[in-house]
């Protein structure tokens, strides 16, 4: 049904994530290992995000004066 | 642009008989009526279609960006080994030589280490059968990720093959095709044991010259038992110190080998690019050799026929003008286009419809369209009695068994219909039909493909390292050998699929290869090509050159 085909849709985007970085040639633990990393630096990127962006959104706002 | 406009000067005019008539001069190039061969009602190529389309930019980020990860993965490991966490499957120095000049640390052996050993399974796939149409695999797996093979006993059957360069489907078993190249073989028994000069030199052996020279429509030929060898091992009787040598940027190992043995002066020009040739042409007459300004005692150029990785074919008349001018020798190296090309099989020079007497040294396999071993060199009669006697391969390897020659001499006869039946003929129309239905086909799915229309040698372009093993797998599991090749054959970014289409094939083969090429290139997202898809070939008759310089 629609949840099936959504997951064969996301495994073939996986498998061309994995022909595209060469993912494909290396072994299990290997992709397990960069998989990690990529996953990590995600992660930190997006709670940096979570973190700061409120106050860069007040900065911003505050140099254009739309509120004191 | 340039290479545009030179093309399309390039129309000779036509009679009402169709053929060439007297006064066409470009560059000095005048030419003469010719004797056209049989089956041919039709002069020279028009035109001639190459095109080497680019891929859009972010395919070449990809391909860098897959190459990157592998690399930097491939330094991981050999520090895992060298720390001796990891077991190292490969040659390694001893204890005792760590301090001597390190053996395996260039760039070629990281990357047999650490690339090709990874998917090494795409290659040097083990046949149970004869390299037809179709044939037969032996299945093996791997348990330790291509480090070593087992066979499972089981075959994998009626795989068509699309690697072989099998073009006129010559490499058959039929025993009433075969019957001669038996009886030879119980006649003369399977070797010859010794070289042309000592003993080895057969009757069957002159047959076959005449033969050869016979078809080529020269004076007189020679034959040796090794194709790479009559490269390497008759250039060096040609030319030596002194001389100069033009060589196209693609040409074959065996050229280069040939030209670095001989010790001449070797210089590149790029790939079939006129204007390069001339420039280096042009310099050499007025600068002579190097520091002494003296002349050069011989100037040759080298150019192949098809360029095998590339399917592109070598601009003959442009070169023979250039050569005439300029007062040069040209060596043509016809390994994939004798029998393949040319509307009765006798090469780019009959594609072209150029004089033969303009090419002063034909050379070519029999491994290709004969299916057989082996190589000749053809041309004037003191040009070929000057090699008897001084080719390193004359005096030195042993001659040609005569149970090939004699099926060398079978297929010639055939192409040529001088065993009184039309088979050769319907091979060579069959092989032009088939190679011009795959490359529409696959030009309107939207591949990207190079070369020349005429060539039987279809690369496919795949660029992504992942993508290129994940092709090979995906085509063998659905019954079709496929030969890839990456990296160091061919530009580091610019890995391929290399399909050799055949007379062999019937149209229900291709109609199922190609079938599959779509959905594969569907699955694995290769359809590259930004061109617009125009109406198959022959229905229109002006082309657009969709050339990138």
């Amino acid at each position: 049904m629609a949840l099936g085909d959504c997951w064969k849709q996301l495994c073939w985007f996986y498998y061309q994530y994995l022909l595209v970085t060469a993912l494909y040639m290396l072994e299990p633990w290997e992709r397990t290992v960069f998989n990690s990393l990529l996953i990590s630096v995600a992660g930190m990127a997006v709670y940096t995000g979570y973190v700061f962006m409120p106050q860069h959104i007040m900065a911003i706002l505050h140099y254009f004066e739309v509120v004191q | 642009m340039a290479r545009t406009a030179a093309v399309a000067n390039f129309k000779p005019k036509l009679n009402h008989n169709g053929l060439k008539c007297e006064d066409t001069e470009k560059n000095g190039y005048r030419s003469r009526k010719e004797k056209n061969g049989p089956g041919t009602g039709f002069a020279s190529r028009q035109h001639q279609q190459e095109s080497f389309e680019q891929a859009p930019m972010y395919v070449a980020v990809m391909t860098y960006l897959g190459f990157g990860i592998v690399t930097l993965f491939g330094y991981l490991r050999d520090f895992l080994r060298a720390v001796g966490l990891e077991k190292c499957n490969l040659a390694q120095e001893r204890e005792e030589q760590k301090d001597f000049v390190p053996l395996y640390q260039d760039f070629e052996n990281f990357y047999t280490r650490n690339l090709y050993m990874r998917v090494r399974d795409n290659w040097n796939r083990p046949i149970c059968t004869l390299p037809g149409p179709v044939f037969d695999l032996m299945e093996r797996v791997s348990d330790d990720y291509n480090w070593t093979f087992r066979f499972t006993g089981r075959a994998i059957h009626n795989v068509i093959n699309m690697g072989s360069y099998n073009y006129l489907g010559f490499a058959e078993n039929r025993a009433d095709f075969l019957q001669t190249v038996a009886d030879t073989m119980h006649q003369y028994g399977p070797g010859v044991c010794s070289t042309r000069q000592e003993m080895g030199n057969l009757r069957i052996h002159e047959e076959l010259e005449e033969l050869v020279a016979d078809f080529l429509g020269v004076e007189s030929s020679m034959i040796f038992g090794m194709g790479f060898a009559t490269n390497s091992m008759n250039i060096p009787a040609l030319v030596g110190k002194g001389c100069l040598i033009l060589s196209d940027e693609l040409n074959h190992t065996s050229l280069i080998l040939g030209a670095r043995l001989s010790g001449a002066t070797i210089r590149v020009f790029k790939h079939n690019n006129m204007h390069s040739l001339e420039k280096m042409l042009k310099e050499a007459v007025c600068s002579g050799q190097p520091r002494t300004h003296r002349p050069w005692r011989k100037i040759l150029i080298m150019v192949e026929g098809i360029y095998s990785m590339e399917g592109s074919v070598v601009r003959l008349p442009e070169v023979i003008a250039l050569k005439k001018k300029y007062k040069a020798y040209l060596y043509l190296d016809e390994a994939h286009s004798i029998g393949a090309v040319g509307p009765s099989g006798r090469g780019v020079t009959e594609l072209f419809n150029v004089n033969i007497d303009d090419v002063d040294v034909m050379m070519g396999t029999f491994t290709k369209s004969f299916g057989a071993s082996g190589g000749y060199i053809a041309g004037k009669k003191e040009l070929v009695d000057y090699l008897r006697s001084h080719s390193h391969s004359a005096v030195y390897a042993t001659a040609m068994t005569p149970s090939v020659t004699e099926q060398i001499i079978r297929a010639m006869k055939c192409i040529m219909g001088k065993d009184s039946s039309t088979e050769g003929i319907r091979r060579i129309r069959q092989l032009a039909e088939n190679t011009r239905y795959f490359r529409a086909r696959l030009k309107e799915m939207g591949f990207i493909i190079y070369g020349n229309d005429d060539s039987p040698v279809v690369p496919l372009l795949l660029y992504m390292p992942g993508k290129v093993v994940a092709f090979a797998r995906e085509m063998l599991d659905r019954k079709i050998g496929v030969v890839v090749v990456g990296f160091p054959a061919t530009p580091i970014t610019e890995a391929r699929a290399r399909f050799c289409v055949s007379a062999a094939h019937t149209r229900a083969m291709l109609d199922q290869v190609l079938h599959h090429l779509n959905e594969v290139g569907d699955l694995l997202c290769l359809k590259f090509s930004r061109r617009k898809h125009f109406s198959p070939p022959d229905l229109c008759d002006e082309t657009d050159f969709e050339l990138d310089s």
